[in-house]
């Protein structure tokens, strides 16, 4: 049985974004759902990350998890990119 | 606790013992009364918002002081990318909340004053700084709303505050003693303060030698024994009361102004930031008037929800393919952003102070603020244009539930027809709400006025702008010699 990958999910502050953030997520849920577990950014268990910014600015922070593998989404088509890749790799 | 939630922050609000008074008589349950309590839930957004992961980023920030996660509205800016999301972080709660929220006036006081205790000390080797950073950590380990009160009622305009008939028109000392100091007067216009933990008092003008005993600056807890609030009006403030709820518009949130009187208020010295260093006042009140014009983000963000409102309202009504409505949304966003990027440039172009605090661009500061005076106007104008007169003439909510006149108005008010009547009424409210009800109050009034009237930016454009410069090159390359 494959392991359920733990990623973690990092916000940008979303002071004006170009798309809804939280529904881009709710989608990668819905698409991925039994194969991804996301977690906090800070959870330990995660070694890669998930960064929903709300533009192209990507303003968060992420020199908190420098060494694991980070990707960055600026808008809902990179999220649906980003899901279809994810489901070639399963 | 460093970080409050907004059930936390209520509750921490009904411990306090504020003398608040509206419509002439004492407010007993101030939390729980239906004209204050949407603005205690826009500071209490403030809060919940700091513990969600879509907003966290900006509404959180690492103390300085202590290392630990806070709420970024007691936070001391310690690099530009901490003004930038300040700035980021004020459109956000604006967008989300469609009011003042109240919050970022204390944030202001606080950094101006981590500054000029700092310079004050260096100048005179007090200890006001040490007392600060003190007090900046009781604030941030408790997660409290402060109050950062600057407008005195000052009277004779033409008067400095020694020459007032009236000596108590600004804040001044009345009596020193061992362990503190009493003081008298008033701040006026302060927004949120009866939803706050603590008060700031900063002096609101430039003063000379004479005015030292108006040369204070202190912090108090907002229930302490002399200080009374007496609530602001807000246009429609009584339709809280009535038993609907359409006709508030903003079903959720709204904002404050308040009176506060200081009627012999003793202020212990641990508390004390600034004491009769008169040639200190008028940096107090340009660092915080810089910083809190650079606030004003938060218009940008009201703006959002008005704009939404506004083509909802076009498209109930049908009119939203028009090309001329289409043209007015387009320019209300044009405005709008124009707000954000004025803020965003005087937080991009901040620098470190010696105190270690960063500090916004001055001069693009009161840009900002000098456009946040001029466009929301335009931008409220343009939605009433939309929204049609019957934003105006709309009958009540009582009218649409009565059995004998509902159905008229069910049948004559409605627009689009997929889109019922309420629905169209609704947003009607809500935009009547932001341009001339109670929300106008922060989106146009305080944008006037707020951190200053529209000349003070002016002034302080004039000082900063290097006019040598530009005359310079002008000279130069229209071939005037000597140039």
């Amino acid at each position: 049985m494959k392991k359920i990958r733990s990623i973690g999910l990092k916000y940008c502050g979303g002071c004006n974004p170009r798309y809804d953030r939280a529904e881009a997520v709710r989608r990668i849920r819905e698409e991925l759902g039994g194969t991804v577990r996301f977690a906090p950014p800070d959870d330990p268990d995660v070694d890669s990350i998930l960064a929903i910014m709300g533009c192209e600015t990507a303003c968060a922070d992420l020199n908190a998890f420098s060494g694991k593998k980070i990707w960055i989404i600026t808008s809902r088509k990179e999220a649906d990119n980003w899901v279809a890749e994810r489901k070639k790799a399963l | 606790m460093p970080m409050m939630n907004a059930k936390q922050y209520e509750d921490s609000l009904r411990k306090l013992k504020l003398k608040v008074y509206m419509f002439g008589k004492r407010v007993e349950n101030v939390v729980d009364d239906p004209i204050i309590r949407p603005s205690m839930n826009a500071v209490a957004a403030t809060y919940e918002f700091a513990h969600m992961p879509e907003y966290e980023d900006l509404m959180t920030a690492t103390s300085h002081i202590t290392g630990k996660k806070i709420n970024r509205f007691t936070h001391i800016h310690q690099s530009v990318d901490d003004l930038v999301k300040k700035s980021k972080m004020g459109r956000l709660l604006g967008s989300l909340t469609g009011c003042c929220f109240q919050r970022c006036v204390g944030m202001d006081a606080m950094n101006a004053l981590s500054m000029t205790t700092f310079d004050i000390d260096r100048e005179y080797g007090t200890e006001y700084n040490k007392r600060f950073l003190k007090f900046m950590e009781y604030v941030q380990e408790n997660d409290l709303t402060c109050d950062g009160a600057m407008t005195d009622p000052k009277g004779d305009r033409s008067k400095a505050p020694h020459q007032q008939a009236d000596p108590d028109m600004f804040m001044r000392v009345v009596e020193e003693r061992p362990d503190g100091i009493v003081v008298r007067g008033a701040k006026c216009h302060q927004t949120g303060a009866v939803n706050s933990h603590e008060i700031i008092i900063m002096p609101t003008i430039s003063m000379r030698e004479e005015d030292r005993d108006y040369a204070i600056s202190f912090a108090l807890p907002a229930d302490a024994e002399g200080i009374i609030y007496i609530m602001g009006r807000q246009s429609c403030d009584t339709r809280k009361l009535e038993k609907g709820t359409i006709d508030r518009g903003n079903q959720i949130y709204g904002g404050h102004e308040a009176l506060v009187v200081f009627d012999d208020v003793f202020v212990p010295w641990e508390r004390v930031f600034m004491y009769k260093e008169w040639d200190f006042a008028g940096q107090l009140v340009e660092q915080f008037a810089s910083y809190h014009r650079q606030s004003y983000a938060c218009k940008a963000g009201v703006g959002d929800v008005l704009i939404g409102a506004t083509q909802c309202i076009a498209e109930y009504n049908g009119a939203h393919k028009a090309s001329h409505v289409k043209d007015k949304i387009i320019e209300m966003n044009h405005l709008n952003e124009t707000l954000f990027c004025g803020s965003i440039a005087c937080a991009a172009e901040g620098h470190r102070e010696p105190s270690g605090t960063y500090y916004v661009n001055t001069l693009l500061a009161n840009v900002c603020k000098q456009n946040v005076t001029r466009f929301p106007y335009e931008i409220a104008r343009l939605a009433q244009d939309i929204a049609g007169g019957l934003m105006v003439t709309l009958p009540s909510e009582d009218d649409l539930r009565s059995p004998e006149v509902g159905k008229w108005l069910d049948k004559y008010y409605r627009g689009s027809t997929d889109v019922s009547t309420e629905t169209r009424m609704r947003m009607l409210r809500l935009i009547e709400n932001i341009t001339m009800g109670t929300a106008a109050v922060g989106y146009l009034t305080e944008s006037m006025h707020g951190a200053g009237s529209p000349q003070a930016q002016r002034i302080m454009i004039s000082r900063q702008v290097n006019m040598d410069v530009k005359k310079k090159v002008a000279k130069k390359l229209c071939g005037i010699e000597g140039a």
